[in-house]
C-alpha cells in the first residue's frame, strides 16, 4: 500500500481549458479519499493523472514519495474501476479478471517456457498463483458462480463488482474509482456503496474515490476533497465538511435539502449584538457575537441547515408554502414575511399544514456564517 | 458536413428545399405535358428513329438531324423523333429494352453480325414487299424520291442484310446498308522504310506480310504486327487460304479439317514462337486498333476504315491500309450497319420513305466525309465524297477494290457460337493459354453441351402468361385482403387509427416505388426464371421451360461453373483483403492530426467516382506490357528471376481475379467510413483499462479494438461478400471476361446471357441462383460469425 502526494498539481487543456490548478493534495497510506465537486471541477481528470492516463501539466505527483510524472500508467501500480466499467466484452468473467496478471507475466515468453523448465516450473507456478488469486477476489466480492459468463450477461451491479474485481486481483498500491456507482439504479447504488466500504475496511488499501454525489462522499470517505472549477474547497473528513464547511460553496453543496442561506447584516444596539433577519431583530448569542463582531454594520450570510428549522412559540414569522412528506419525516418551505424562502425538515409526527403561519425560532449556535463575499469564505 | 449545415443555416435551407421542390414539380409537370402534347400529335404520323454515334460522335448525331429535317420538310403530317443512346453497346442495350416493352423505334441500325439473331426472333421487317411496290410504282411513272436500286449498291453489303430464316446472305432482305468496310492491315510506312522494306501492294501474300512482320520485328523496340483475332477476323484469316470453321450449314462443324489446323498452328506459332513478330496478345491496352497509335508496330489488323478518324490525327509517321492479304483466294469481307425498320411498326410505308431517305446518297456523302465508313453507294463511294487524296489512307480506293471480292460471313442465328469460339480460340491464337488442339476441343465441348442443354428441345409450350397474371392479381388481392385483416384486427382508438392513417400517408411514397420498382420487376424475373424469353420480342412470345433453366444451370453449364469459380476466386481474396485494408485506413483516419477530415475525403474520393472512368484507368494499370504495376514490379521482381505477371493475358486464370481484388482496395472508402464511425463509437475507458492492466498497442488492438469493432466488421464483412458477387461494371470494362473465360464474373456471364445470347429467362434463373448463394453464404457466415461478434459492445 502506498501514500500518494500532489503537489502544485495543473492541468492545462490544449484549447487552454485550466481543468485543474496547482492542486496540493496529500492522501495517506491506508486513506480512502473522496474527491467530490461537480461536473467539470477537475476531479476526474486529477483521478486520471494520478493513473497516468492524463500528463501532467505542472507540478509533481508522487506515489510512495516516487515522482511518477513520467512513469507510464501500467508501470504506476495503480488500479482503476470506471464508471462504464470497462470490462472486455469478448472475455468470460474469470478472464477479465486475470487479464491485468496475465499481461503483466508475458515477459516469461512462450519459447523461455519450452526451452527451460526451471521457467516451465516458474510459470506454472505464476498460473496457479493467479488462478488462486482471481478466485480470492471473485470469492470476496461474491462473483464465483459468474465466472464463465461474458459481461453481457450480467447485471450492472454484477458488472461493477466484476470491475472492482479486477483492480482487487491486481493487488495494487492504490485503487482509483472514477464514479464507479453512477450507472447504477438507486437500491444498487446503496448496496454497493455499503460493500465498497467493507471491502475498504477489509483490504486496508488507499483508495481515490471521485463522485459527484455528496452522499455517497460523506458515507464513503475517511476524507472529502470538495473542489470546483479546478481547486480544492475544503479538504476534510465528513463531519467537518458537514459541519464547519469552509465557504458558501461547501456549505451548499454538502448536505441535503441544501443549505438555506439569508442575507442578514450585523448590528448593535442597546448594548447587544444583533443581527437583522427579514426584517425582525435577533439578538447574538455570546460565542456567535464574538465571531461576527468584526463584521459589525456590514453584511454576512447566514446558513442554516433544514434540521435546525422547527417551528416554534416565537421566532422568525413565516408561512408554511409546502410540504414534502418522506415518510420518517417532513421537508418544510417556510415563506420567510420578507419573500424570502426557506426549507426546514421535521418529523414525521410534527403536525402542519399548509398555508400555516407560523414562528421559526433561530439556532444561531448551530447557524453557519459566511463573508458577503464572492468567494464566501467561512466566519469563524 | 455539419458545420456546413450549419454555415448554410435554416432560412437557406428552406429555400433549397423550396428549390428541390420546384424541381421535382417541374420535371413530373414536363413528362406529363409531353405526354398530352403526344396524344395531340397523334393526328400527324409520329416516326421514331434510334441510332448510335459510337466513332462518329457529334458529327454523326448532326447528319441524321439534318437528313430528318429535310424529310420532315418533305412530307408535312409526319414527325420524326430522333433517340441516340451513345455508343453502339448503349444502342443494343437500349433497343432490346425497348423492344421488350412493346416500344420499339420505327427505324433503327443493325449491324449485320446482328442480323441472324434479330431477324430469327422476327424483329424485323422484311422489305422486299416495299421494293417491289417500288418496282410498280416507278414502272407507272410514279416520282420517288430517293429510290432505292440495290444494282448500285456494293452487293456484299446488301447480301450482308439478306436472311433465309438459317443463314445470313441468302433470302429477304432485311435493311439498307447505309455505310460499311471492308478488312485489312494498317502500316506504317516509316517503319516499312526503317526495315529496308517496300510499303506493301495490295494484292501482297500471307508470305509478304509475316516477312514484313519479322523484318520490322528485328529492329529494335518494334513489334511487326498487331493481329486481332476476333471471330469474324479468324473466319476471314482462314477464308484467304480457301477454308473455314463451318461447311454448308452450322451443324457441319471443320475445325478439325487439317487446313484450318495447319492455318490457326501458323497464326499460333508466329505470335508465340517468334519474338516480336506478332504483338504478345497479352496486352489489354496495347490491343487493337490503338497499339498502332505508339508508333511501335509495323502493322494493325485485320480491321475496317473506323480506326481511320483516329488515325488520321497521326502527326509523326507516315501510314497506309492495305486489304487482307491473299492466300489460295483472294477474299475480304464486310462488317456493315444498315437501316432497318421495326416488323413492328404503324407506318410501314412512312418508315420505308425514311429508310430511303436516310440512305440517299446526299446522305451517305454527308456521312463519308467523317471517313470512318465506306458509302454502300458505288457512285458516292468514288465519288470526292469518300476519295479524297488530301487526307491519309492514300489508298481509299483498296477498300472499295475488296469490297469486290468481300463475302458475308455469317454466324448461327445463336449468338453463343460467336461468342464461344472467341473465347476458346482466343486463348491459343491470342493469349497462347492453351494450345490449338486444346483451344478447339475446348470450343467443341462447349458447343457440344450447348446442343444437348435441356433447353435445347424444341417443343415447350407457351408461357400461361394470362394465367399467371390471374393468379398474381389473386395473390396480390389476398396479401391486401390480409394486410388490411391484421391491420384491422385489433380495434383501435380514434387517436389511434388516425395516426394510423397518417403512417400509411407518409408511407405510401416509398410503398408504392417499391411495389411498381421493385417488387413487380422480381416477381416478374423469377416467373421468367421459368420461361424461355429472348427479351427482344413481346414478353407473350416466351416458352414454358419449367426448371430446365436451372437445370441447364446446375447440369450443363460449364461457364456458369466457370464464373462462379471466378467469383468465389475474387471473393476469397477481395473480402478479407478490403475489409483489412478498409480497417487499417480506418485506423489511420481515426488519428487526431489537423485537417484529418480532408485526409479522411480523399480516401473516400475514389468509391464515389465513376464505374467505368475508373475501369479504363485500371485497365492501363495493369496492363501486361506497358502497365504502371508491372513496370515498377517489373525491376523489383527482375533480381529473383521472375517476371510480373500477366494479369489480365497469358496469366489471368490465376492473376485476373486477384488484379480486380487489387482494384477494389482502392474503393474501400465506404468501409472505411465506416470502421471509423465504429472506431468513434468504442469507449476511451476500454484502452485506459487496458494500458492500465498493462496491454501494449498491438493488445489493445487486440482486446479492445477487434471486440469492440466485431459488429462493424461482420457488417461490413457481409457487405463486402454481397457486392463481391455482384462484380460487373469493372470487369465489362476492363476484360469483357476475357481471356477465355477466365475473368468472366457470374454477373458479367448473367449480362452476357440475358443482352448478347439473348437469354432473358436463363438470366433471371441465374439471378436468382445468385440470391439463394448470397443468401447461403450470409446465413453461414451469420451462424458462423455468432461466437465471435460481441454487440455487447454497443449497449454503453
Amino acid at each position: 500500500m502506498a501514500s500518494i502526494t500532489l503537489s502544485g498539481v495543473s492541468k492545462v487543456f490544449e484549447d487552454g481549458f485550466c481543468a485543474v490548478d496547482a492542486l496540493d493534495l496529500e492522501i495517506e497510506d491506508r486513506e480512502l479519499v473522496v474527491l467530490v465537486g461537480p461536473s467539470g471541477c477537475g476531479k476526474s481528470t486529477t483521478l486520471r493523472m494520478i493513473a497516468g492516463l492524463e500528463p501532467v501539466t505542472s507540478g509533481t505527483i508522487a506515489i510512495d514519495e516516487r515522482v511518477v510524472n513520467e512513469v507510464p500508467a501500467k508501470d504506476r501500480d495503480v488500479a482503476m474501476v470506471f464508471q462504464n466499467y470497462a470490462l472486455y466484452p469478448h472475455l468470460s468473467v474469470r478472464k477479465n479478471l486475470s487479464f491485468g496478471l496475465e499481461r503483466r507475466r508475458e515477459y516469461t515468453s512462450f519459447l523461455q517456457r519450452v526451452v527451460s523448465s526451471a521457467y516451465r516450473r516458474e510459470a506454472r507456478a505464476e498460473s496457479s498463483s493467479i488462478k488462486s488469486r482471481v478466485e480470492h477476489a471473485a470469492a470476496m466480492l461474491g462473483i464465483t458462480p459468474l465466472f464463465d459468463r461474458r459481461p453481457a450477461e450480467l447485471s450492472g451491479g454484477q458488472r461493477q463488482r466484476v470491475a472492482v474485481g479486477r483492480a482487487l486481483v491486481r493487488d495494487p498500491s492504490a485503487f482509483l474509482f472514477d464514479e464507479p456507482l453512477s450507472n447504477l439504479d438507486a437500491k444498487l447504488r446503496l448496496e454497493m456503496r455499503t460493500e465498497l466500504k467493507a471491502l475498504h475496511k477489509k483490504t486496508r488499501a488507499t483508495m481515490v474515490y471521485v463522485t459527484h454525489d455528496q452522499e455517497e462522499a460523506m458515507t464513503l470517505g475517511d476524507r472529502i476533497v470538495v473542489m470546483n472549477e479546478g481547486l480544492v474547497q475544503q479538504c476534510a473528513t465528513p463531519a467537518d465538511v458537514y459541519g464547519r464547511p469552509a465557504n458558501r460553496f461547501v456549505a451548499e453543496f454538502v448536505g441535503t435539502p441544501t443549505m438555506n442561506f439569508l442575507e442578514t447584516s450585523v448590528h448593535f444596539t442597546e448594548g447587544r449584538l444583533f443581527i437583522m433577519v427579514a426584517g425582525d431583530k435577533v439578538p447574538l448569542p455570546g460565542a456567535v457575537g464574538g465571531t461576527l463582531s468584526p463584521f459589525l454594520g456590514r453584511g454576512v450570510v447566514m446558513g442554516l441547515r433544514p434540521e435546525t428549522l422547527h417551528p416554534g412559540a416565537h421566532g422568525v414569522a413565516a408561512r408554511v408554502e409546502l410540504i414534502e412528506d418522506l415518510g420518517d419525516r417532513q421537508d418544510v418551505v417556510y415563506r420567510l414575511d420578507s419573500g424570502a424562502r426557506i426549507v426546514g425538515r421535521i418529523p414525521s409526527d410534527t403536525r402542519l399544514r399548509e398555508d400555516l403561519r407560523v414562528h421559526l425560532p433561530l439556532d444561531l449556535e448551530r447557524a453557519h456564517f459566511f463573508e458577503d463575499t464572492d468567494e464566501g469564505m467561512r466566519i469563524g | 458536413m455539419s458545420a456546413l449545415l450549419a454555415l448554410i443555416g435554416k432560412s437557406t435551407r428552406a429555400v433549397l428545399v423550396g428549390l428541390v421542390f420546384v424541381v421535382v414539380v417541374f420535371s413530373f409537370a414536363r413528362v406529363i405535358t409531353r405526354d398530352l402534347l403526344g396524344e395531340n400529335e397523334r393526328a400527324e404520323t409520329q416516326l421514331v428513329v434510334m441510332h448510335w454515334s459510337g466513332e462518329g460522335g457529334q458529327e454523326e448525331d448532326v447528319i441524321v438531324e439534318d437528313a430528318l429535317a429535310i424529310f420532315e420538310a418533305g412530307h408535312p403530317g409526319i414527325a420524326v423523333r430522333r433517340i441516340n443512346p451513345g455508343d453502339a453497346r448503349s444502342f443494343y442495350t437500349k433497343l432490346q429494352t425497348m423492344m421488350a416493352a412493346g416500344e420499339t423505334p420505327d427505324v433503327f441500325y443493325v449491324g449485320s453480325e446482328r442480323l441472324p439473331a434479330f431477324a430469327s426472333a422476327g424483329l424485323l421487317m422484311s422489305i422486299e414487299g416495299l421494293l417491289a411496290d417500288d418496282g410498280e410504282a416507278l414502272a407507272q411513272g410514279a416520282d420517288l424520291p430517293d429510290p432505292v436500286v440495290l444494282e448500285e449498291f456494293y452487293s456484299a453489303t446488301i447480301d450482308a442484310f439478306r436472311f433465309d430464316g438459317e443463314r445470313a446472305g441468302f433470302g429477304a432482305l432485311y435493311g439498307i446498308p447505309k455505310d460499311f468496310t471492308t478488312i485489312g492491315f494498317y502500316c506504317n510506312l516509316d517503319l516499312f522504310e526503317a526495315a529496308g522494306l517496300e510499303p506493301p501492294r495490295e494484292d501482297w501474300t500471307w508470305d509478304d506480310f509475316i516477312a514484313a512482320a519479322r523484318g520490322i520485328g528485328a529492329l529494335p523496340g518494334r513489334t511487326g504486327a498487331e493481329f486481332v483475332t476476333w471471330p469474324e477476323m479468324l473466319r476471314l484469316y482462314l477464308r484467304t487460304e480457301g477454308v473455314d470453321i463451318v461447311g454448308d450449314d452450322f451443324d457441319d462443324i471443320r475445325l478439325r479439317d487439317p487446313r484450318v489446323v495447319e492455318m490457326l498452328e501458323r497464326l499460333y506459332a508466329w505470335r508465340h514462337a517468334e519474338p516480336d513478330t506478332l504483338t504478345s496478345g497479352k496486352s489489354k491496352v496495347a490491343e487493337g486498333a490503338s497499339v498502332f497509335l505508339t508508333g511501335e508496330v509495323g502493322m494493325a489488323g485485320p480491321f475496317g476504315r473506323w480506326v481511320v478518324p483516329s488515325y488520321r490525327k497521326i502527326d509523326d509517321f507516315r501510314w497506309d491500309f492495305v486489304p487482307m492479304p491473299r492466300g489460295s483466294e483472294h477474299v475480304n469481307a464486310v462488317a456493315t450497319v444498315a437501316w432497318a425498320i421495326s416488323s413492328r411498326t404503324e407506318h410501314p410505308r412512312e418508315s420505308w420513305d425514311l429508310v430511303r431517305a436516310l440512305s440517299s446518297a446526299e446522305t451517305q456523302a454527308r456521312l463519308a466525309r467523317l471517313g470512318l465508313a465506306v458509302p454502300t453507294l458505288r457512285s458516292v463511294a468514288e465519288s470526292s465524297a469518300f476519295i479524297d487524296p488530301a487526307l491519309a489512307p492514300a489508298s481509299d480506293r483498296a477498300y472499295l477494290a475488296a469490297a469486290e471480292v468481300a463475302r458475308v460471313i455469317d454466324w448461327p442465328t445463336d449468338p453463343k457460337f460467336a461468342s464461344l469460339f472467341g473465347t476458346r480460340l482466343d486463348q491459343a491464337v491470342k493469349t497462347g493459354n492453351l494450345s490449338v488442339e486444346e483451344a478447339i476441343a475446348s470450343f467443341e465441348h462447349a458447343w457440344a453441351v450447348e446442343g444437348t442443354s435441356p433447353l435445347a428441345r424444341e417443343e415447350f409450350e407457351e408461357m400461361p402468361w394470362g394465367r399467371l397474371t390471374t393468379a398474381g392479381s389473386a395473390f396480390l388481392m389476398a396479401m391486401v385482403a390480409l394486410l388490411w385483416l391484421v391491420v384491422h384486427s385489433t380495434r383501435p382508438g380514434r387517436l389511434e387509427s388516425a395516426e394510423e392513417r397518417a403512417g400509411w400517408w407518409m408511407a405510401s411514397p416509398l410503398l408504392i416505388g417499391l411495389t411498381v420498382f421493385a417488387a413487380f420487376p422480381i416477381g416478374l424475373s423469377f416467373l421468367l426464371s421459368f420461361a424461355r424469353w429472348n427479351g427482344v420480342s413481346p414478353i407473350g412470345q416466351s416458352d414454358f421451360v419449367g426448371l430446365a433453366n436451372y437445370e441447364q444451370l446446375l447440369r450443363a453449364d460449364d461457364r456458369f461453373r466457370t464464373s462462379l469459380g471466378v467469383t468465389a476466386y475474387y471473393a476469397l481474396l477481395a473480402v478479407p483483403l478490403g475489409q483489412l485494408f478498409a480497417l487499417l485506413a480506418a485506423l489511420l483516419m481515426n488519428a487526431k492530426v489537423r485537417g484529418i477530415a480532408v485526409f479522411r475525403g480523399m480516401w473516400y474520393l475514389p468509391s464515389v467516382l465513376a464505374g467505368v472512368g475508373v475501369a479504363v484507368l485500371w485497365r492501363w494499370v495493369f496492363d501486361g506490357d506497358n502497365g504502371l504495376l508491372n513496370g515498377i514490379l517489373g525491376p523489383l521482381l527482375a533480381p529473383f528471376g521472375l517476371e510480373p505477371p500477366e494479369w489480365f493475358g497469358a496469366d489471368a486464370k490465376t492473376f485476373g481475379a486477384p488484379a480486380f481484388a487489387l482494384m477494389n482496395l482502392w474503393m474501400v472508402g465506404g468501409s472505411m467510413m465506416i470502421y471509423v464511425a465504429g472506431l468513434k463509437g468504442i469507449p476511451r475507458e476500454l484502452y485506459e483499462a487496458a494500458e492500465l492492466d498493462g496491454a501494449g498497442p498491438l493488445a489493445r488492438f487486440r482486446t479492445v479494438t477487434l471486440p469492440m469493432l466485431s459488429p462493424v466488421i461482420f457488417f461490413n464483412g457481409i457487405m463486402a461478400i454481397i457486392a463481391s458477387f455482384q462484380v460487373f461494371t469493372q470487369a465489362l470494362v476492363m476484360t469483357g471476361g476475357e481471356p477465355g473465360d477466365t475473368t468472366r464474373f457470374y454477373v458479367l456471364y448473367l449480362y452476357n446471357q440475358a443482352f448478347e445470347f439473348y437469354e432473358m429467362g436463363y438470366a433471371s434463373a441465374m439471378a436468382w441462383m445468385l440470391l439463394v448463394i448470397v443468401l447461403l453464404l450470409t446465413v453461414v457466415v451469420m451462424i458462423g460469425s455468432r461466437r465471435h461478434v460481441f454487440y455487447e459492445a454497443f449497449d454503453g
